[in-house]
């Protein structure tokens, strides 16, 4: 339709609700208010590194709960042959209590031969590619203050976590899509998502998750939740685009003139501003990425979709496949449920079947596909478990040694790097704090942990504090 | 309880010896004991024991120590203690030289002969007499010892004194003690307090403040005009008073209260008659009632004198604040299952009312704090010694049910149920004989099969009964929910004493398996004087009534300085003690901790009057500041800790969606009888209504809230603006700033509703486009729009409209429909804009 019903004067003159009287008065200015729609796109563009990178992408798969190492990926003779006794003396704040070998056997596994357990069939399969880390240690045996360091590096203080800091470092590849993401972060952890005094452009936006519509506990529970996992209100039933884009000019706007009664300076105001125009942008990227429903039935057995135990997770491997496509800098999937202080053998076992097929799916699809080389691929939890049982089955916490890997994305496979004593209680050669954790990660995206900082309060602040030491010796 | 002293420096051997020997010479034993000791006792102890057993052992095992005479009574990390003089059943290490207990033989690779056994036998029944007086020294690895003088110097521990304000450069800037202390830190840091905010804004800030709803334009221009000096303190006692000033206050506290109607956890089992306790909780504060006896009626309600039934009912509704927790009703051991509701008891009361996170030291010791592991099974044995009725009925999923507590018919409850016919009971009560009658028909008849029949039949046979008597249980649960003659039965959950109280072990680790000592019902030791009575006496029951007592007493360090911050953090949008729920070791220290005395003094001072507390922050000037950007301040203290402006705050959600509706005058301001949970019922339907999202996805025009909390279930408004995690006390909601906030604004239809309203209010509004305006910024931002605005919104005028009618086609209906979709859109973009959610 090419004719337009009505003219603009009319509506200017004629309406009796609307506020055509300021139209006129805007005619003379018209271009000089409109929101800037660029500039919000700024603080996302793409930067380069302080060196080399590695990698491009990061996946993190988070282990929420603190799975047990010496059950998984900490290979422990010793503990098998000395099960039921009670634990050594360097555990004696640990008391009366027993070791207990894993009840599941490891087996040597690829050209590399790396101990993996038996939890782990199909990830066994890819040991050449996987880089495990042996010697992790964090300061705090507490689940929530670990959690917060393991994204933030700091027990205590809301700081900016380690996917804002990697966005803030390097920027997005595709503006029109959020360049850190959370899928299923827990309901209470805002703070290993957020940005903290980063500017609020680089903080996580987070997909599914507890209380979400279509995420969380529940949907999990009852199955087919994850399915509905999209960002929600993506589509808009009322206006077109360009309506859309007029009425975010307006709010765009006001904004701007409410941060200028302020004093200019609002980074509250400011992350609004910002939230607008990457949620606008997304409107038109969100479903095509997530649209899964065109990916082929080979790819979607890879992942182990549509079987039970490994639907939920395997949708969101992919899904983080096909957001590292679009260009996505940082993703991370939460998988909770790993504290196992009592019913470890059952529940171990469901959480390590509900997520293997779909590690090995991803890693196979991001080979295939030529991303494996650019993309991180890091596993693991906040800690790890003691060696000793907790009741007769189960194991408490242990914040002194656990394992972790990470494959693809510049890494050496197939090897072990550092070692916990003989049981498996800490680490004791070439020890991994996650100070050192989070500066190895960087140091893969081409970052340098003691250069990308950021002055606030009159200090510059680094994820690392004034720690964090690169394990060069992983790099491939 | 043993108060025990430690030392942390690992003494040198030879200082140890030395210490010794000295400590022999004054030691005022009789000289036969002493003898005895060194002969027979101290030398099997150095050759057979302290290999492993002394602080001078490269590794302590079991975390004992047997070179000073306190380790040894102590004993180790079994919890038992080493050795009680005079009584050799009680003397662990005696125990485990005899090699009696298979777990426990020591010294472990060959028992000591008999003559040495006989020996400690001897030395324990005359006493035990040790010389040895050194100090327990904390050996590398060994057990924590925790030493409860030096824990009690924690600042927090301390009771709060009322300081004297400090002085100050500009005295003349401070309308009240409150901004002496404050200014006092800001000219120390070199700052300078910002102007005060200007009329319109203040108001703003103190409608939401107080009510969680904007100000009325009639409100603001009263306000504007009133030049009086007594106008702020006028403005802020008028929504004091306010109904809607019980509800914001309300919400608050639930946060701490961690209230939901739901378990979470893995069934999400709906707690239908929850809202009582929301609805006593809004009645608490519109009250105004002392913070102390809220706090003894959430603990103890059902102990408390009252003086009619309905006080009585309010009373015990308020202990539904220790049954509303979330719950693992799966479980199928249920004494995990109780020790795991008083665990979430200990966790909730000490974090909302103490600050303490005491539920760390179920394990073991607080790692970071002076609470013991007894200290917890202490607290633990009151709340087991209590029943905690949290209703629920038996189904596939739910191995934990308990009852209600009735309230009485005549103490003028309301009910969230409508009076059913007799008929209509007649009924109910025949479908649960039918459901009953196939309940047992189906267990029948799998009884009648035969053998083999049955073991093919296998899983089918149990769901077959289970279900039908589940659906037997579900009917029932509708029966009980009514009286004989229709009248609904008004239900609460909470707790009531048990007949007798019982007295926990310790649980080692944690474990139920794993029964140490029994500890007394009694408080927590390091927030007790030394030598002040701990333990509950026999003639207390169960002891809640002491505990509330205690809790909410003058004599708690804790507790009027944990609400004195709670209530500055909402106020002033950061806490004194920025993380409000922990005041341990693991907490910030405050940032002004003679102001934060100063008003927890003046808070009891003033009868634990909340709305007196407000007040009295409202009216100072820190209150008032504008919160403007400063540039040199901004330099040294982004994040305002010395508050030299207001903090630009992100209003939380319920007050968002709140001023959302009230814009377009929809906002229903009556409370809900009840809550849709309550109709909901218990049942499958109930649960499949939550799945279904029928109770959290309606829209609803009710005050948020009145709006169904199940845990993991949020509505979705609620959740995109930051709702906390309602299974976990939270004095401090997180704000983020996301797109997907955007995209609710943008696209959501509650939104657009929202809007639609609004822009039907603002056509209706009488006058011109101009006054039209006008209105809609007093009824959105209490203000004026400026030039700037004005251009803005007139530009969107000359695009919008046009585009709606281009794509809509013509006529005078699409003339006026994209007038209205263009004055809908404006309407939307004032609350999708920046300043509808943030307070300055």
């Amino acid at each position: 339709m090419n004719t337009t019903p009505f003219s603009r004067r009319e509506f200017l003159k004629t309406g009796s609700n609307g506020f055509g009287y300021l139209a006129f008065a805007a005619l003379a200015q018209q271009q000089a208010l409109r929101a800037d729609a660029q500039a919000a796109t700024g603080p996302l563009a793409a930067k380069a590194p302080h060196f080399a990178a590695r990698a491009k992408h990061v996946i993190f798969l988070c282990m929420q709960g603190a799975p047990s190492h010496v059950d998984t990926f900490d290979y422990k003779p010793k503990l098998m042959a000395d099960s039921g006794k009670a634990a050594p003396s360097a555990a004696g704040r640990y008391g009366t209590a027993k070791l207990m070998a894993s009840p599941w056997k490891f087996k040597r596994q690829g050209k590399s031969g790396l101990y993996i357990s038996e939890l782990f069939p199909n990830l066994g399969k890819h040991a050449d590619e996987l880089c495990i880390l042996n010697s992790m240690s964090t300061d705090l045996p507490a689940h929530p203050q670990a959690f917060s360091q393991l994204h933030t590096g700091t027990t205590q203080f809301v700081r900016p976590s380690l996917g804002s800091w990697a966005l803030y470092g390097l920027g997005t590849l595709n503006e029109n899509l959020p360049g850190f993401i959370t899928v299923n972060p827990p309901g209470n952890a805002t703070r290993t998502y957020g940005s903290a005094f980063l500017p609020a452009i680089y903080q996580g936006t987070k997909i599914g998750g507890n209380g979400f519509p279509g995420g969380g506990a529940f949907a999990r529970r009852f199955g087919g939740g994850v399915e509905q996992a999209t960002v929600a209100n993506i589509k808009n039933d009322r206006y077109t685009t360009q309506e859309q884009r007029a009425q975010l000019d307006l709010v765009q706007a006001l904004n701007k003139s409410r941060m200028q009664q302020d004093g200019g300076v609002s980074p509250e105001v400011e992350g609004v501003i910002e939230a607008y125009e990457l949620a606008f942008r997304m409107q038109a990227e969100v479903p095509k990425v997530m649209d899964l429903s065109k990916e082929t039935a080979a790819t979607k057995a890879l992942y182990g979709i549509d079987v039970q135990e490994t639907d939920a997770f395997g949708r969101q491997c992919l899904m983080a496949r096909k957001f590292v496509e679009a260009g996505v800098r940082f993703i991370e999937i939460t998988n909770g449920n790993w504290d196992q202080h009592f019913n470890l053998k059952a529940a171990l076992e469901r959480n390590t079947g509900a997520i293997d097929t779909p590690i090995a799916g991803l890693l196979t699809d991001l080979r295939q596909r030529g991303l494996l080389k650019d993309t991180l691929v890091v596993w693991g939890g906040e800690f790890g478990r003691t060696p000793h049982s907790q009741g007769d089955d189960g194991r408490d916490h242990n914040n002194k040694g656990f394992s972790m890997w990470m494959a693809g994305g510049g890494v050496k496979g197939g090897m072990n790097y550092g070692m916990t004593d003989d049981y498996g209680y800490e680490a004791v050669q070439n020890k991994m704090h996650i100070h050192d954790w989070h500066a190895t990660v960087l140091a893969l995206l081409g970052l340098d942990h003691e250069r990308l900082t950021f002055r606030y309060a009159g200090r510059d602040f680094r994820l690392t504090d004034v720690y964090g030491n690169v394990a060069k010796e992983i790099m491939a | 309880m043993k108060t025990l002293t430690f030392s942390l420096l690992l003494l040198a051997p030879v200082a140890l010896r030395a210490a010794d020997a000295a400590e022999t010479a004054h030691a005022g034993l009789a000289p036969d004991q002493l003898q005895f000791f060194e002969k027979n006792i101290r030398p099997v102890l150095v050759q057979s024991c302290y290999k492993c057993h002394s602080s001078e052992s490269a590794k302590v095992k079991g975390g004992l120590t047997l070179d000073t005479k306190q380790a040894t009574l102590l004993g180790g990390e079994s919890g038992h203690p080493g050795v009680t003089p005079g009584n050799i059943a009680k003397s662990s290490v005696y125990e485990a030289m005899t090699w009696k207990n298979e777990d426990m033989q020591m010294p472990p690779k060959q028992k000591l002969p008999d003559d040495v056994l006989a020996n400690f036998k001897k030395w324990i029944e005359m006493g035990a007499p040790d010389p040895r007086e050194g100090k327990v020294v904390n050996a590398s690895g060994g057990k924590r010892v925790i030493d409860m003088e030096a824990g009690r110097k924690h600042w927090a521990f301390q009771k709060p004194v009322k300081h004297q304000a400090p002085a100050v450069k500009t005295p003349d800037w401070a309308k009240t003690e409150i901004d002496r202390f404050v200014l006092a830190g800001i000219e120390a840091n070199g700052l300078h307090p910002m102007r005060d905010a200007d009329r319109p804004t203040l108001i703003r800030r103190i409608a939401f403040d107080l009510t969680g709803l904007p100000p009325t334009p009639d409100e603001v221009k009263a306000f504007v005009a009133d030049q009086s000096p007594e106008a702020v303190k006028r403005v802020i006692d008028m929504y004091l008073d306010s109904a809607r000033y019980g509800e914001r206050w309300a919400r608050h506290w639930l946060d701490v209260a961690r209230y939901a109607e739901s378990s979470g956890k893995e069934v999400n089992i709906l707690y239908p008659h929850a809202w009582r306790y929301r609805d006593y909780v809004i009645e608490s504060f519109k009250k105004d009632k002392p913070y102390d006896q809220f706090l003894k009626e959430q603990i103890a309600g059902d102990l408390l004198k009252f003086d009619s039934k309905r006080d009585q009912a309010n009373k015990i509704v308020a202990t539904g604040f220790l049954a509303i927790g979330s719950k693992g009703h799966n479980n199928r051991d249920r004494r995990q299952f109780s020790m795991d509701v008083v665990d979430e008891q200990i966790d909730a009361v000490s974090q909302s009312m103490l600050g303490l996170t005491l539920a760390c030291a179920r394990c073991h010791d607080h790692k970071f704090d002076p609470v013991t592991q007894r200290d917890y099974y202490a607290l633990a044995g009151i709340f087991l010694s209590s029943e905690t009725l949290f209703g629920t009925y038996e189904q596939l999923q739910n191995n934990n049910t308990a009852g209600l507590i009735e309230l009485d018919r005549t103490a003028g409850q309301i009910a969230a149920l409508a009076k059913i016919s007799k008929a209509e009971v007649a009924e109910l009560n025949g479908d649960y004989e039918k459901a009953k009658t196939a309940a047992a028909e189906a267990q029948r008849e799998i009884f009648a099969m035969r053998q083999q029949d049955r073991a093919k039949a296998g899983a089918a046979n149990f769901l077959r009964v289970r279900g039908a008597r589940d659906r037997a249980e579900e009917v029932k649960a509708d029966v009980d929910l009514f009286y004989e003659d229709g009248t609904p039965r008004t239900l609460a959950m909470g707790v009531l004493e048990r007949a007798t109280p019982v007295n926990t072990p310790i649980l080692i680790r944690g474990d139920i398996k794993q029964p140490g000592d029994v500890v007394p019902r009694g408080l927590v030791e390091v927030l007790c004087a030394k030598g002040e009575p701990l333990h509950i006496s026999p003639e207390s029951g169960s002891g809640r009534l002491d505990l509330a007592c205690w809790i909410a007493s003058k004599d708690n360090p804790l507790t009027a300085r944990v609400m004195a911050n709670r209530v500055w953090l909402k106020l002033m949008g950061g806490g004194i003690v920025p993380t409000p729920d922990n005041f341990g070791a693991m907490g910030q220290k405050p940032s002004h901790p003679e102001l934060l005395d100063y008003l927890a003094v003046t808070f009891m001072e003033n009868g634990w009057s909340v709305k007196k507390l407000i007040r009295e922050i409202m009216l100072s000037r820190a209150y008032q500041m504008g919160s403007h950007y400063d540039a040199a301040n901004y330099a040294v203290d982004p994040e305002n800790k010395w508050h030299w402006r207001m903090n630009q705050r992100r209003l939380e959600a319920e007050a968002i969606r709140d001023a959302m509706l009230a814009m377009g005058g929809t906002l229903n301001l009556y409370p809900v009888d009840g809550s849709p949970v309550a109709r909901a019922g218990e049942g499958r339907q109930g649960l499949i209504a939550v799945f279904r999202g029928e109770l959290t996805g309606k829209p609803s025009t009710y005050r948020s809230i009145y709006l169904p909390i199940i845990r993991d279930q949020i509505p979705e408004m609620l959740s995109v603006f930051d709702y906390p995690d309602a299974s976990l006390v939270n004095g401090d909601r997180d704000t983020t700033n996301v797109p997907s906030q955007s995209l609710y604004l943008m696209n959501n239809p509650q939104s657009q509703r929202a809007a639609d309203a609004f822009a039907a209010r603002i056509s209706k509004h009488p006058g011109n486009s101009a006054e039209r305006l006008s209105y809609a910024y007093e009824l959105a931002f209490g203000r004026e729009p400026t030039n700037l605005e004005k251009a803005a919104i007139g530009n969107f005028w000359m695009r919008f409209p046009q585009m709606v009618a281009k794509s809509s086609g013509g006529g005078k209906d699409a003339r006026e429909q994209a007038e209205f979709a263009a004055l809908s859109a404006f309407c939307q973009s004032l609350i999708a804009s920046a300043e509808f959610r943030y307070l300055n």
